[in-house]
């Protein structure tokens, strides 16, 4: 056997952001102040909602309103934790539904987009054009029909109904982006797994989920936010109390004594359910590296 | 049986026929090169061997077995890729220990094999690196020692040192040579460089628009090319060709006027007496033509020089003649200037007449 006495420098790791020739720094300040502002203008909702929050509830109602509260209290908080059959199961029912919704569009939306993107499917740009159509249909336009559908089998007022409801508004974007991520692999990492011995599963498995996994985030992501905040669906398919999930059991909290509204206890509920987004896009975001290819080809 | 045989294989991708009925037999330990320009069907062979691309008709055998329609995992070949095809998400190790794993060999013997193969190729400290993470030259070793590990019968290469500097390219190119003589494994070789292949191959595939033009060894090929397209893809500079009107046969020699310019004798390789006087061609490396003072007798052409290229190791003359331009390598530092009126000798021994058909005659 014989030895390779080939001595190759290693790359240098990246080094600090590249600025861009005849880039003013004052036009830099700009962007920044303009960026600055506009995260502002988003943050001010949430805010506020948490100011409100942690008003008495007494202050959260008060017309006019105030900014900053005058006394701190967690009432609001106490309040929505103990509404109706209380806070832990619209958690619960929550956070399984959004569960359930990533879950059924994962197993569905890898094989799709993995064989629409890398298998010589006849008619496939057909089919995905037809897939793709799914995202121009008005969503309320198919709340009744399926409501009907699904109380004929007994999936109505389920939570897995719900997620299946969830499940087929969120399809046709994440086979879309799967099926780009997977397309974006070179061609060569598939047949150098092929001549490695992989079968076409464990080439997904094994070598294109790894490579696409800034897709599915993304996926996970945007099936958790869509099915979190989802109300129309929920409110028509649920109507077993115990069944709600947060964004009706939002709707139901806000309603004060003699029809005036619960600003405090609604800004509380608002809080509660921001957080678990916040948390999964923050948890996540590390995934959404750029250049996750290099070094694969040339 | 030779170790790797092609058997009529022809492949099209819709109307377009790109390899158009080749025959081809590569010997056991043989390092053979499939060469030709982009786009002549050489990359698709190669895949086709590989068992990458399936074969429109024909046979492919590896090792006397017909593998036309075998797994190409289960061809007892490995490839080295143009482009690396590294797996970013794996570390050097995972990823030259890969094929072994998914063929379920012991974690142990894997391990064994990888580190082995790790330290032919001088990459025991980057085993634990990911790809990203490694120069160009290092991540050609990972892709070589991907294939090394599975000790096939076969190694493809497709154009595995396109992507490398000029320097790196010739340290590659040596130790894939040494690499050949010590493995002693049959080695088929993509490129569309003539160096590499002349410098490595023991044999030479040129191809030509999905078909062999010839093949050789590589002094069979600048000695002797069989036609006026390979006799124009080896040799660097390029062979200078030059249109001539057939004057008299005599025996072997073929007496042609230059258009232009003087008229020269030409040893043919044979079958010259059924020439009919007409246009020919003749060829002539820059290597193979001296100048000299334009009045001597040995001048068969004289021109003006255009332009004077020094290479330390040689000058190259631009020379505008009758017969158009003709460029002359000579080995030594020669005194002349751009703007010279010279002679130039042809050797007629080491020149090649085509013929309309453009083959040699």
């Amino acid at each position: 056997m014989t030895s390779m006495s080939v001595g190759t420098a290693t790359h240098p790791a990246a080094g600090k952001a590249p600025t861009i020739a005849g880039e003013k720094k004052h036009t830099r300040y700009i962007v920044a102040a303009v960026c600055i502002f506009l995260i502002a203008l988003m943050l001010f909702p949430v805010f506020m909602s948490l100011l409100a929050s942690i008003k008495t509830p007494a202050e959260a109602m008060a017309a006019p309103p105030t900014y900053l509260p005058h006394a701190l209290s967690l009432d609001n908080y106490f309040k929505v934790y103990d509404y109706q059959v209380g806070l832990p199961v619209y958690l619960f029912n929550s956070l399984a539904v959004a569960f359930l919704t990533i879950v059924f569009c994962l197993v569905l939306a890898v094989p799709a987009a993995y064989g629409l993107a890398r298998f010589p499917v006849p008619g496939k740009e057909i089919l995905f054009v037809v897939l793709l159509l799914g995202l121009m249909i008005p969503y309320q336009a198919l709340v009744t029909p399926l409501y009907l559908m699904f109380s004929k089998i007994g999936l109505s007022n389920s939570l897995v109904g719900l997620a299946l409801i969830h499940t087929i508004v969120q399809l046709p974007f994440s086979v879309f982006l799967l099926r780009n991520s997977f397309e974006a692999i070179p061609k060569a990492l598939e047949e150098a797994a092929v001549t490695d011995g992989c079968n076409s599963w464990q080439t997904l498995w094994r070598v294109f989920l790894p490579l696409v996994k800034a897709g599915i985030v993304t996926v996970v992501l945007f099936a958790f936010i869509a099915s979190w905040n989802e109300f129309l669906g929920a409110l028509i398919f649920m109507s077993r109390e115990s069944n709600f999930t947060i964004p009706i059991m939002l709707v139901n909290v806000r309603t004060g004594q003699h029809g005036a509204i619960d600003w405090g206890a609604l800004q509380a509920g608002v809080v509660i359910a921001v957080l678990p987004c916040i948390a999964i896009y923050v948890l996540l975001q590390k995934y959404y590296m750029s250049g996750f290819l290099s070094g694969a080809v040339k | 049986m030779q170790h790797v045989e092609i058997e009529n294989v022809h492949k099209s991708f819709g109307s377009v026929e790109v390899i158009k009925g080749i025959d081809l037999s590569v010997a056991k330990g043989q390092f053979c090169a499939l060469l030709g320009p982009s786009g002549c069907g050489k990359s698709t062979l190669l895949r086709m061997i590989a068992g990458l691309e399936a074969v429109s008709s024909g046979k492919v055998f590896v090792n006397g077995a017909d593998v036309t329609n075998t797994h190409p995992a289960k061809r007892q070949i490995a490839m080295v890729f143009q482009s690396y095809a590294l797996y970013p998400h794996m570390t050097v190790r995972q990823n030259i220990s890969f094929s072994l794993d998914v063929a379920g060999r012991p974690k142990p013997e894997a391990a064994q094999r990888t580190e082995e193969v790790a330290r032919i190729l001088q990459l025991t400290d980057f085993l634990d690196r990911k790809p990203a993470q490694l120069s160009g030259g290092q991540r050609q070793r990972v892709a070589i020692g991907r294939a090394l590990v599975r000790s096939p019968e076969v190694f493809l290469f497709d154009e595995p040192l396109s992507n490398l500097d000029a320097m790196l390219r010739v340290q590659m190119r040596f130790e894939l040579a040494k690499l050949h003589e010590e493995l002693a494994t049959t080695m088929i070789y993509v490129t569309h460089d003539q160096i590499e292949a002349m410098t490595l191959a023991s044999k030479i595939v040129v191809l030509d628009a999905g078909t062999i033009s010839q093949v050789g060894t590589p002094l069979e090929l600048y000695n002797q090319p069989a036609n006026k397209f390979v006799a124009g893809f080896i040799g660097s500079p390029q062979m200078n060709f030059l249109k001539g009107r057939m004057e008299t046969v005599a025996g072997r020699e073929v007496r042609l006027e230059l258009a232009g310019s003087g008229s020269v004798a030409i040893l043919a390789r044979g079958g010259v007496e059924d020439l009919k006087p007409g246009e020919l061609e003749i060829g002539i490396r820059p290597e193979h033509i001296r100048p000299c003072n334009p009045g001597d007798a040995e001048a068969n052409l004289s021109g003006r020089v255009e332009l004077v290229e020094h290479l330390g190791n040689s000058t190259v003359l631009y020379v505008s003649t009758g017969s158009g331009r003709l460029v002359v390598q000579r080995s030594d530092d020669l005194s002349i200037r751009t703007g010279d009126t010279i002679g130039l000798a042809v050797d007629a021994s080491r020149a090649h007449v085509f013929g309309a058909d453009q083959r040699a005659i």
